[in-house]
Protein backbone atom coordinates (compact mmCIF):
# COMPACT_ATOMS: atom_id res chain seq x y z
CA UNK A 1 0.00 0.00 0.00
CA UNK A 2 1.66 3.19 -1.56
CA UNK A 3 1.17 6.02 1.89
CA UNK A 4 1.21 9.06 0.94
CA UNK A 5 3.09 11.05 4.23
CA UNK A 6 1.52 12.89 6.38
CA UNK A 7 -1.88 11.25 5.86
CA UNK A 8 -1.33 8.66 8.39
CA UNK A 9 -2.60 8.90 11.77
CA UNK A 10 0.93 7.64 13.72
CA UNK A 11 -0.34 8.80 16.85
CA UNK A 12 -0.54 5.56 18.08
CA UNK A 13 2.62 4.89 16.84
CA UNK A 14 4.54 7.54 18.54
CA UNK A 15 2.72 6.59 21.47
CA UNK A 16 3.85 3.41 21.58
CA UNK A 17 7.28 4.09 20.74
CA UNK A 18 7.30 6.30 24.01
CA UNK A 19 5.74 4.20 26.08
CA UNK A 20 7.92 1.17 25.87
CA UNK A 21 11.00 3.64 25.96
CA UNK A 22 9.95 4.35 29.24
CA UNK A 23 8.86 0.91 30.15
CA UNK A 24 12.73 -0.17 29.15
CA UNK A 25 14.51 3.16 31.30
CA UNK A 26 11.88 2.08 34.91
CA UNK A 27 13.60 -1.17 34.46
CA UNK A 28 15.90 -2.07 37.64
CA UNK A 29 20.04 -2.70 37.27
CA UNK A 30 20.44 -6.47 36.55
CA UNK A 31 16.84 -7.55 35.14
CA UNK A 32 18.63 -9.25 31.83
CA UNK A 33 16.06 -11.30 31.33
CA UNK A 34 13.56 -8.54 30.90
CA UNK A 35 16.13 -6.35 28.86
CA UNK A 36 15.94 -9.18 26.66
CA UNK A 37 12.63 -10.06 26.48
CA UNK A 38 12.19 -6.20 25.50
CA UNK A 39 14.85 -6.45 22.70
CA UNK A 40 12.98 -9.60 21.75
CA UNK A 41 9.55 -7.15 21.61
CA UNK A 42 11.51 -4.17 19.25
CA UNK A 43 13.10 -6.71 17.17
CA UNK A 44 9.77 -8.36 16.13
CA UNK A 45 8.70 -4.77 15.78
CA UNK A 46 11.65 -4.28 13.46
CA UNK A 47 11.10 -7.48 11.38
CA UNK A 48 7.54 -6.57 10.64
CA UNK A 49 8.97 -3.42 8.67
CA UNK A 50 11.59 -5.61 7.43
CA UNK A 51 14.35 -4.79 9.51
CA UNK A 52 17.14 -7.71 9.72
CA UNK A 53 17.34 -8.22 13.29
CA UNK A 54 21.23 -8.31 13.60
CA UNK A 55 20.90 -4.69 11.10
CA UNK A 56 19.11 -3.29 13.86
CA UNK A 57 21.15 -4.22 16.24
CA UNK A 58 24.10 -3.20 14.72
CA UNK A 59 22.34 0.65 13.99
CA UNK A 60 21.73 0.50 17.60
CA UNK A 61 25.57 0.37 18.43
CA UNK A 62 25.73 4.39 17.93
CA UNK A 63 24.82 4.08 21.42
CA UNK A 64 27.88 2.16 22.53
CA UNK A 65 30.65 5.04 23.04
CA UNK A 66 28.13 6.48 25.51
CA UNK A 67 29.05 3.78 28.29
CA UNK A 68 32.38 5.87 28.87
CA UNK A 69 30.67 8.23 31.09
CA UNK A 70 29.77 4.79 33.49
CA UNK A 71 32.66 3.25 33.05
CA UNK A 72 34.55 5.01 36.42
CA UNK A 73 31.73 2.82 38.53
CA UNK A 74 33.37 0.12 37.96
CA UNK A 75 36.30 0.74 39.17
CA UNK A 76 35.38 3.46 42.05
CA UNK A 77 32.24 1.85 43.95
CA UNK A 78 33.98 -1.11 46.53
CA UNK A 79 30.91 -2.97 47.41
CA UNK A 80 30.40 -6.58 46.04
CA UNK A 81 33.85 -6.37 45.04
CA UNK A 82 34.29 -9.49 42.45
CA UNK A 83 38.01 -8.85 41.51
CA UNK A 84 40.72 -7.05 42.64
CA UNK A 85 44.55 -7.09 41.38
CA UNK A 86 47.57 -5.05 40.30
CA UNK A 87 47.16 -4.13 37.04
CA UNK A 88 51.15 -2.59 36.37
CA UNK A 89 51.46 -0.02 39.70
CA UNK A 90 48.20 0.32 39.69
CA UNK A 91 45.88 -1.25 42.55
CA UNK A 92 42.30 -2.74 40.89
CA UNK A 93 39.53 -3.52 42.08
CA UNK A 94 36.00 -4.19 40.25
CA UNK A 95 32.37 -3.88 41.98
CA UNK A 96 29.91 -5.62 41.16
CA UNK A 97 27.01 -3.30 41.57
CA UNK A 98 29.33 -0.61 39.41
CA UNK A 99 29.63 -2.90 36.47
CA UNK A 100 25.42 -4.03 36.78
CA UNK A 101 24.80 -0.38 36.51
CA UNK A 102 27.16 -0.05 33.59
CA UNK A 103 26.00 -3.09 32.01
CA UNK A 104 22.15 -2.29 32.03
CA UNK A 105 22.76 1.67 31.30
CA UNK A 106 24.17 0.45 28.42
CA UNK A 107 21.66 -2.14 27.47
CA UNK A 108 18.64 -0.04 28.06
CA UNK A 109 20.33 2.55 25.87
CA UNK A 110 20.79 0.12 23.26
CA UNK A 111 17.59 -1.12 23.29
CA UNK A 112 15.73 2.11 23.80
CA UNK A 113 17.73 3.78 20.86
CA UNK A 114 16.25 0.39 18.07
CA UNK A 115 12.93 1.22 19.33
CA UNK A 116 13.37 4.73 17.89
CA UNK A 117 15.04 3.24 14.36
CA UNK A 118 12.17 1.45 14.41
CA UNK A 119 9.63 4.39 15.17
CA UNK A 120 11.44 6.14 12.14
CA UNK A 121 11.20 3.36 9.66
CA UNK A 122 7.27 2.97 10.46
CA UNK A 123 6.52 6.39 10.09
CA UNK A 124 8.17 9.21 8.47
CA UNK A 125 9.08 12.56 9.60
CA UNK A 126 6.54 14.45 8.06
CA UNK A 127 4.30 11.73 9.26
CA UNK A 128 5.58 12.07 13.06
CA UNK A 129 5.25 15.74 12.67
CA UNK A 130 1.64 15.41 11.83
CA UNK A 131 0.81 12.98 14.91
CA UNK A 132 2.40 15.31 17.20
CA UNK A 133 0.74 18.36 16.13
CA UNK A 134 -2.26 16.08 16.61
CA UNK A 135 -0.64 15.51 20.27
CA UNK A 136 -0.97 19.28 20.68
CA UNK A 137 2.36 20.13 19.49
CA UNK A 138 2.51 23.99 19.64
CA UNK A 139 1.85 25.62 16.33
CA UNK A 140 5.07 27.58 15.84
CA UNK A 141 7.36 24.26 17.04
CA UNK A 142 5.58 22.07 14.81
CA UNK A 143 5.83 24.73 11.45
CA UNK A 144 9.78 25.25 12.13
CA UNK A 145 10.21 21.75 12.91
CA UNK A 146 8.15 20.94 9.23
CA UNK A 147 10.43 23.29 7.75
CA UNK A 148 13.77 22.40 9.43
CA UNK A 149 13.13 18.93 7.66
CA UNK A 150 11.84 19.80 4.13
CA UNK A 151 15.19 22.35 3.77
CA UNK A 152 17.53 19.73 5.53
CA UNK A 153 19.16 18.04 2.22
CA UNK A 154 19.50 21.33 0.67
CA UNK A 155 21.46 23.18 3.12
CA UNK A 156 23.68 20.01 4.05
CA UNK A 157 24.36 19.96 -0.03
CA UNK A 158 25.27 23.45 0.38
CA UNK A 159 27.88 22.99 3.53
CA UNK A 160 29.28 19.74 1.91
CA UNK A 161 30.08 21.31 -1.00
CA UNK A 162 31.54 24.23 1.06
CA UNK A 163 33.82 21.73 2.88
CA UNK A 164 34.85 20.67 -0.36
CA UNK A 165 35.81 23.35 -1.49
CA UNK A 166 37.86 24.66 1.94
CA UNK A 167 39.19 20.98 1.95
CA UNK A 168 40.46 21.70 -1.71
CA UNK A 169 42.03 25.39 -1.10
CA UNK A 170 43.09 25.33 2.33
CA UNK A 171 42.09 23.94 5.83
CA UNK A 172 42.93 20.53 6.19
CA UNK A 173 45.04 19.02 9.65
CA UNK A 174 47.90 17.15 7.75
CA UNK A 175 48.86 17.40 4.06
CA UNK A 176 49.74 14.54 1.68
CA UNK A 177 53.39 13.97 3.55
CA UNK A 178 52.39 14.92 6.89
CA UNK A 179 52.91 18.38 6.62
CA UNK A 180 50.71 20.91 8.25
CA UNK A 181 48.78 22.89 6.40
CA UNK A 182 46.76 25.75 6.55
CA UNK A 183 47.51 28.86 9.07
CA UNK A 184 47.09 29.12 13.08
CA UNK A 185 44.35 27.56 14.87
CA UNK A 186 42.69 31.24 15.28
CA UNK A 187 42.97 31.13 11.48
CA UNK A 188 41.19 28.13 11.06
CA UNK A 189 38.44 28.95 13.11
CA UNK A 190 38.28 32.15 11.33
CA UNK A 191 37.84 30.22 8.03
CA UNK A 192 35.43 28.15 9.44
CA UNK A 193 33.41 30.85 10.74
CA UNK A 194 33.34 32.54 7.47
CA UNK A 195 32.08 29.69 5.62
CA UNK A 196 29.39 29.17 8.54
CA UNK A 197 28.63 33.11 8.38
CA UNK A 198 28.37 32.71 4.33
CA UNK A 199 25.69 29.80 4.57
CA UNK A 200 23.35 31.59 6.84
CA UNK A 201 23.54 34.68 4.45
CA UNK A 202 22.32 31.92 2.04
CA UNK A 203 19.69 30.53 4.12
CA UNK A 204 18.50 33.94 5.10
CA UNK A 205 18.35 34.39 1.47
CA UNK A 206 16.05 31.52 0.68
CA UNK A 207 14.12 32.27 3.24
CA UNK A 208 13.39 35.61 2.53
CA UNK A 209 12.61 34.05 -1.30
CA UNK A 210 10.05 31.32 0.74
CA UNK A 211 8.82 34.05 2.54
CA UNK A 212 7.53 36.28 -0.23
CA UNK A 213 6.66 33.02 -2.54
CA UNK A 214 4.37 32.04 0.52
CA UNK A 215 2.73 35.48 1.41
CA UNK A 216 2.01 36.25 -2.65
CA UNK A 217 -0.15 32.70 -2.61
CA UNK A 218 -2.12 34.23 0.84
CA UNK A 219 0.34 32.24 3.68
CA UNK A 220 -0.81 33.84 6.98
CA UNK A 221 2.19 32.73 8.90
CA UNK A 222 1.47 29.07 9.94
CA UNK A 223 2.28 26.44 7.38
CA UNK A 224 0.35 23.97 9.46
CA UNK A 225 -3.36 25.00 8.47
CA UNK A 226 -3.53 22.03 6.36
CA UNK A 227 -6.35 19.19 6.80
CA UNK A 228 -5.32 16.63 9.26
CA UNK A 229 -5.78 13.32 8.45
CA UNK A 230 -8.32 11.10 9.42
CA UNK A 231 -7.86 10.37 12.92
CA UNK A 232 -7.46 6.85 13.61
CA UNK A 233 -10.89 5.35 14.63
CA UNK A 234 -8.44 2.67 17.14
CA UNK A 235 -6.69 5.20 18.50
CA UNK A 236 -7.99 4.66 21.63
CA UNK A 237 -7.76 0.99 21.96
CA UNK A 238 -4.23 0.99 20.46
CA UNK A 239 -2.96 3.35 23.24
CA UNK A 240 -4.43 1.09 25.99
CA UNK A 241 -2.73 -1.35 24.57
CA UNK A 242 0.80 0.19 24.69
CA UNK A 243 0.10 1.06 28.40
CA UNK A 244 -0.80 -2.11 28.88
CA UNK A 245 2.25 -3.54 27.44
CA UNK A 246 4.13 -0.67 29.19
CA UNK A 247 2.82 -2.20 32.64
CA UNK A 248 2.93 -5.43 31.70
CA UNK A 249 6.84 -4.77 30.64
CA UNK A 250 7.82 -3.12 34.13
CA UNK A 251 6.09 -5.58 35.82
CA UNK A 252 8.22 -8.55 34.11
CA UNK A 253 11.08 -6.07 34.90
CA UNK A 254 10.38 -6.23 38.63
CA UNK A 255 9.77 -9.88 39.21
CA UNK A 256 12.78 -11.17 37.41
CA UNK A 257 15.88 -12.02 38.68
CA UNK A 258 18.48 -10.01 38.72
CA UNK A 259 21.71 -11.24 38.17
CA UNK B 1 26.46 15.70 24.32
CA UNK B 2 23.12 13.82 23.28
CA UNK B 3 22.01 11.63 26.23
CA UNK B 4 20.98 8.57 24.98
CA UNK B 5 17.87 6.59 26.45
CA UNK B 6 19.18 4.19 29.59
CA UNK B 7 21.14 6.46 31.42
CA UNK B 8 18.79 9.09 33.40
CA UNK B 9 17.16 8.10 36.03
CA UNK B 10 13.49 8.17 34.83
CA UNK B 11 11.74 10.39 37.11
CA UNK B 12 14.94 12.78 36.62
CA UNK B 13 14.21 12.42 32.89
CA UNK B 14 10.81 13.34 33.44
CA UNK B 15 11.21 15.80 35.66
CA UNK B 16 13.20 17.54 33.34
CA UNK B 17 10.65 17.12 30.42
CA UNK B 18 8.33 19.35 32.94
CA UNK B 19 10.81 21.84 33.36
CA UNK B 20 11.85 21.90 29.23
CA UNK B 21 7.83 21.77 28.56
CA UNK B 22 7.51 25.07 31.05
CA UNK B 23 10.36 26.94 29.70
CA UNK B 24 9.67 26.40 26.36
CA UNK B 25 5.97 27.40 26.39
CA UNK B 26 7.20 30.42 27.99
CA UNK B 27 9.40 31.52 25.18
CA UNK B 28 6.44 30.29 23.04
CA UNK B 29 4.41 33.44 25.30
CA UNK B 30 7.08 35.71 24.12
CA UNK B 31 7.09 34.67 20.76
CA UNK B 32 3.55 35.47 20.46
CA UNK B 33 3.25 38.64 22.32
CA UNK B 34 6.38 40.07 19.75
CA UNK B 35 4.72 42.78 17.53
CA UNK B 36 7.46 43.80 15.66
CA UNK B 37 7.17 42.74 12.06
CA UNK B 38 10.41 42.38 11.35
CA UNK B 39 11.81 40.56 14.12
CA UNK B 40 12.31 36.90 14.03
CA UNK B 41 9.59 36.02 16.34
CA UNK B 42 7.24 36.49 13.72
CA UNK B 43 8.31 34.76 10.86
CA UNK B 44 8.20 31.50 11.24
CA UNK B 45 9.40 30.37 7.52
CA UNK B 46 12.48 31.72 8.83
CA UNK B 47 13.03 29.80 12.05
CA UNK B 48 12.17 26.74 10.35
CA UNK B 49 15.06 27.71 7.75
CA UNK B 50 17.46 28.67 10.01
CA UNK B 51 17.15 25.37 11.85
CA UNK B 52 17.96 23.48 9.07
CA UNK B 53 20.91 25.83 8.76
CA UNK B 54 21.91 25.06 12.25
CA UNK B 55 21.76 21.43 11.68
CA UNK B 56 24.21 21.99 8.09
CA UNK B 57 26.45 24.41 10.15
CA UNK B 58 26.93 21.46 12.77
CA UNK B 59 28.83 19.87 10.04
CA UNK B 60 31.72 22.66 9.86
CA UNK B 61 34.71 21.19 11.95
CA UNK B 62 37.92 22.39 12.16
CA UNK B 63 41.28 20.82 12.53
CA UNK B 64 42.40 21.80 16.15
CA UNK B 65 45.43 19.12 15.77
CA UNK B 66 45.82 15.94 13.91
CA UNK B 67 43.17 13.81 14.82
CA UNK B 68 40.83 16.11 16.84
CA UNK B 69 38.32 18.60 15.82
CA UNK B 70 36.57 21.06 16.96
CA UNK B 71 33.02 21.47 15.57
CA UNK B 72 29.87 24.19 15.90
CA UNK B 73 27.06 23.74 18.01
CA UNK B 74 25.41 26.63 17.46
CA UNK B 75 23.04 27.58 20.07
CA UNK B 76 25.22 30.36 20.88
CA UNK B 77 24.68 31.34 17.25
CA UNK B 78 21.25 31.21 16.60
CA UNK B 79 19.88 32.73 20.33
CA UNK B 80 22.40 35.74 18.71
CA UNK B 81 20.91 35.42 15.09
CA UNK B 82 17.25 35.30 16.34
CA UNK B 83 17.27 36.29 19.82
CA UNK B 84 16.78 34.22 22.47
CA UNK B 85 13.49 33.11 22.39
CA UNK B 86 13.40 32.45 19.01
CA UNK B 87 17.01 30.84 19.03
CA UNK B 88 14.97 28.79 22.01
CA UNK B 89 11.88 27.49 19.42
CA UNK B 90 14.74 26.74 16.58
CA UNK B 91 16.80 24.81 19.28
CA UNK B 92 14.50 22.77 20.69
CA UNK B 93 13.37 21.62 16.61
CA UNK B 94 16.51 20.65 16.17
CA UNK B 95 17.39 18.61 18.95
CA UNK B 96 14.00 17.10 18.51
CA UNK B 97 14.87 16.63 15.17
CA UNK B 98 18.13 14.88 15.97
CA UNK B 99 16.14 12.60 18.43
CA UNK B 100 13.74 11.16 16.71
CA UNK B 101 14.66 11.02 13.13
CA UNK B 102 18.65 10.64 13.47
CA UNK B 103 18.53 8.82 16.86
CA UNK B 104 21.11 11.37 18.17
CA UNK B 105 19.72 11.19 22.23
CA UNK B 106 16.98 9.60 23.62
CA UNK B 107 13.42 10.22 23.39
CA UNK B 108 12.87 9.94 26.99
CA UNK B 109 15.90 11.89 27.17
CA UNK B 110 14.70 14.25 24.70
CA UNK B 111 13.50 16.73 27.68
CA UNK B 112 17.01 16.53 29.45
CA UNK B 113 18.98 17.39 25.73
CA UNK B 114 16.89 20.24 25.08
CA UNK B 115 17.24 21.61 29.12
CA UNK B 116 20.87 21.00 28.46
CA UNK B 117 21.61 22.27 25.07
CA UNK B 118 18.73 24.74 24.26
CA UNK B 119 17.65 26.05 27.42
CA UNK B 120 20.61 26.45 29.03
CA UNK B 121 22.57 27.10 25.70
CA UNK B 122 20.75 28.72 23.66
CA UNK B 123 18.27 31.10 25.56
CA UNK B 124 21.32 30.94 28.81
CA UNK B 125 24.04 31.68 26.40
CA UNK B 126 22.04 34.76 24.67
CA UNK B 127 20.94 36.01 27.55
CA UNK B 128 24.67 36.06 29.13
CA UNK B 129 26.08 37.29 25.38
CA UNK B 130 23.82 40.48 26.12
CA UNK B 131 24.47 40.65 29.50
CA UNK B 132 28.37 41.23 28.99
CA UNK B 133 27.72 43.09 25.90
CA UNK B 134 26.09 45.46 27.56
CA UNK B 135 28.32 45.49 30.42
CA UNK B 136 31.40 45.71 27.94
CA UNK B 137 30.05 49.06 26.69
CA UNK B 138 27.87 47.65 23.77
CA UNK B 139 30.07 48.44 21.11
CA UNK B 140 29.92 46.10 17.88
CA UNK B 141 33.46 44.75 18.71
CA UNK B 142 32.10 43.76 22.24
CA UNK B 143 28.79 41.98 21.36
CA UNK B 144 30.84 39.55 19.34
CA UNK B 145 33.80 39.09 21.50
CA UNK B 146 30.66 38.93 24.16
CA UNK B 147 28.93 36.08 21.90
CA UNK B 148 32.53 34.09 22.17
CA UNK B 149 32.72 34.07 25.64
CA UNK B 150 29.26 32.73 25.99
CA UNK B 151 29.68 30.43 22.93
CA UNK B 152 32.57 29.04 25.30
CA UNK B 153 30.36 28.85 28.51
CA UNK B 154 27.06 27.39 26.74
CA UNK B 155 29.50 24.36 25.77
CA UNK B 156 30.99 24.06 29.36
CA UNK B 157 28.06 24.05 31.46
CA UNK B 158 26.02 22.11 28.90
CA UNK B 159 28.60 19.20 29.92
CA UNK B 160 29.00 20.20 33.96
CA UNK B 161 25.06 20.05 33.66
CA UNK B 162 24.77 17.09 31.54
CA UNK B 163 27.47 14.97 34.00
CA UNK B 164 25.66 15.93 37.08
CA UNK B 165 22.43 14.81 35.79
CA UNK B 166 24.36 10.81 34.76
CA UNK B 167 25.49 11.53 38.80
CA UNK B 168 22.16 12.22 40.21
CA UNK B 169 20.91 9.21 38.01
CA UNK B 170 23.72 7.22 39.66
CA UNK B 171 25.06 6.36 36.05
CA UNK B 172 28.46 8.26 36.60
CA UNK B 173 31.01 8.75 39.12
CA UNK B 174 31.01 12.68 39.32
CA UNK B 175 34.13 13.24 40.98
CA UNK B 176 36.35 11.61 38.29
CA UNK B 177 33.21 12.69 35.13
CA UNK B 178 32.65 16.21 35.87
CA UNK B 179 36.85 17.10 35.94
CA UNK B 180 36.77 15.00 32.64
CA UNK B 181 33.95 16.37 30.99
CA UNK B 182 34.66 19.83 31.76
CA UNK B 183 38.17 19.48 30.83
CA UNK B 184 37.32 18.20 27.07
CA UNK B 185 34.80 20.62 26.84
CA UNK B 186 36.71 23.56 27.82
CA UNK B 187 38.71 22.57 24.07
CA UNK B 188 35.31 21.72 22.58
CA UNK B 189 34.46 25.12 23.71
CA UNK B 190 37.28 27.32 22.13
CA UNK B 191 36.23 26.18 18.91
CA UNK B 192 32.51 27.17 19.69
CA UNK B 193 33.61 30.36 20.77
CA UNK B 194 36.38 31.14 17.86
CA UNK B 195 33.67 30.05 15.22
CA UNK B 196 30.94 31.56 16.66
CA UNK B 197 32.95 35.31 16.65
CA UNK B 198 34.31 34.61 13.11
CA UNK B 199 30.84 33.65 12.08
CA UNK B 200 28.95 36.72 13.49
CA UNK B 201 32.06 39.43 12.36
CA UNK B 202 30.81 37.78 8.81
CA UNK B 203 27.87 38.33 9.60
CA UNK B 204 28.65 42.17 10.57
CA UNK B 205 30.72 42.64 7.89
CA UNK B 206 28.72 41.51 4.99
CA UNK B 207 25.09 41.95 5.85
CA UNK B 208 24.85 44.31 8.91
CA UNK B 209 21.17 44.99 8.92
CA UNK B 210 20.55 40.99 9.83
CA UNK B 211 22.30 41.49 13.09
CA UNK B 212 19.05 43.27 14.32
CA UNK B 213 16.84 40.50 13.71
CA UNK B 214 16.73 39.27 17.69
CA UNK B 215 17.56 42.70 18.91
CA UNK B 216 16.40 42.93 22.33
CA UNK B 217 13.13 45.24 23.52
CA UNK B 218 13.71 47.32 25.47
CA UNK B 219 11.64 46.15 28.11
CA UNK B 220 12.90 42.86 28.28
CA UNK B 221 15.57 43.82 30.79
CA UNK B 222 13.82 42.75 34.25
CA UNK B 223 12.88 39.70 32.52
CA UNK B 224 16.11 39.15 31.38
CA UNK B 225 17.62 39.44 34.88
CA UNK B 226 14.67 37.03 36.43
CA UNK B 227 15.36 34.06 33.67
CA UNK B 228 19.01 34.67 34.17
CA UNK B 229 18.78 34.23 38.58
CA UNK B 230 16.01 31.17 37.63
CA UNK B 231 18.91 29.81 35.40
CA UNK B 232 21.38 30.04 38.04
CA UNK B 233 19.07 29.03 41.21
CA UNK B 234 18.72 25.51 38.70
CA UNK B 235 21.91 25.53 38.46
CA UNK B 236 22.36 25.81 42.15
CA UNK B 237 19.40 23.61 42.77
CA UNK B 238 20.93 20.70 40.96
CA UNK B 239 24.01 20.80 42.54
CA UNK B 240 22.29 21.69 46.30
CA UNK B 241 20.22 18.34 45.66
CA UNK B 242 23.48 16.75 44.91
CA UNK B 243 25.45 17.77 47.56
CA UNK B 244 22.58 16.31 50.42
CA UNK B 245 24.51 13.31 49.80
CA UNK B 246 21.68 10.86 50.12
CA UNK B 247 18.81 10.10 47.85
CA UNK B 248 16.51 11.86 49.47
CA UNK B 249 17.24 14.90 47.93
CA UNK B 250 15.85 13.63 44.00
CA UNK B 251 13.09 11.96 46.06
CA UNK B 252 11.95 15.23 47.88
CA UNK B 253 11.60 16.66 44.15
CA UNK B 254 9.83 13.65 42.84
CA UNK B 255 7.46 14.68 45.97
CA UNK B 256 6.93 17.96 44.82
CA UNK B 257 6.83 17.25 41.00
CA UNK B 258 3.68 14.70 42.04
CA UNK B 259 6.16 11.49 41.64
CA UNK B 260 5.56 10.27 44.66
CA UNK B 261 3.53 7.62 44.08
CA UNK B 262 5.73 6.48 41.86
CA UNK B 263 8.99 6.91 43.99
CA UNK B 264 7.55 5.31 46.73
CA UNK B 265 5.78 1.97 45.42
CA UNK B 266 8.62 -0.69 45.32
CA UNK B 267 7.68 -1.27 41.58
CA UNK B 268 9.30 2.09 40.51
CA UNK B 269 12.26 2.04 42.92
CA UNK B 270 14.08 5.27 42.45
CA UNK B 271 17.54 3.96 43.59
CA UNK B 272 17.21 0.32 44.70
CA UNK B 273 19.45 -0.04 47.23
CA UNK B 274 22.07 2.20 45.49
CA UNK B 275 23.03 5.63 47.01
CA UNK B 276 24.37 8.21 44.65
CA UNK B 277 28.44 7.54 44.23
CA UNK B 278 31.03 10.20 44.92
CA UNK B 279 29.90 12.59 47.37
CA UNK B 280 33.06 13.66 49.39
CA UNK B 281 34.96 16.35 49.57
CA UNK B 282 36.20 16.31 46.58
CA UNK B 283 32.29 17.14 45.42
CA UNK B 284 32.29 19.55 48.47
CA UNK B 285 35.04 21.81 46.72
CA UNK B 286 32.67 21.36 43.00
CA UNK B 287 29.68 22.08 44.71
CA UNK B 288 31.18 25.65 46.30
CA UNK B 289 32.61 25.70 42.33
CA UNK B 290 28.73 25.12 40.78
CA UNK B 291 27.25 27.65 43.58
CA UNK B 292 30.26 30.22 42.87
CA UNK B 293 29.72 30.27 38.98
CA UNK B 294 25.79 30.71 39.93
CA UNK B 295 26.27 34.00 41.90
CA UNK B 296 28.85 35.26 39.76
CA UNK B 297 26.25 34.42 36.87
CA UNK B 298 23.83 36.75 39.00
CA UNK B 299 26.26 39.16 39.61
CA UNK B 300 26.98 39.81 35.96
CA UNK B 301 23.57 40.14 35.13
CA UNK B 302 22.79 43.00 38.27
CA UNK B 303 25.75 44.84 37.80
CA UNK B 304 25.39 44.92 33.61
CA UNK B 305 21.70 46.08 34.49
CA UNK B 306 23.05 48.85 36.85
CA UNK B 307 25.85 49.50 33.66
CA UNK B 308 22.82 49.84 31.01
CA UNK B 309 20.93 52.51 33.41
CA UNK B 310 24.49 54.39 33.82
CA UNK B 311 24.73 54.56 30.53
CA UNK B 312 21.37 55.79 29.51
CA UNK B 313 21.37 58.68 31.90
Amino acid sequence: MARVPGQVDARATVIAALAFILAVALMPAGAYVAMAAAWLLVATAGALRGIAPLTLARRGGIVFPFVLAALPLIFIRSDEVIWEGLVGPLSLHVSGVGLRIALSALLKAWISVQASIVLVATADAPTIVVALRRMRLPDAIATSAGLTIRYLELLRDEAQRMLRARAARSVSPVGVGGERVGGSIAWRARTTGNLVGSLFLRAYARAARVEEAALSRGATGSLSTGSLPTADRYLGVKVLAAVALLLALSAFGQVVPRL
Amino acid sequence: MHLPDGFLAPQLALALWVATAAIVGFALRRLSASSDEASAAQRPILMGIVGAFIFAAQLFNFPVAAGTSGHLLGGVLAGYLLGPWAGTIVMTTVIGIQALIFQDGGLLALGANIFNMGIIGTLGGALVARSIATALGGSRVATIAAAGVAGWLSVMAGAGVTTLQLGLSGTTDVSIGLPAMLGIHALIGIGEGLITIAALTFIATTAPDLLTLGAPTRASATRRILVGSGISLLVAALAALFASADPDGLQRVALTLGFHTAANTPPFELFPGYTIPGIDSATGTLLIAVVGVGIIFTAILLLSRIAARRGRQ
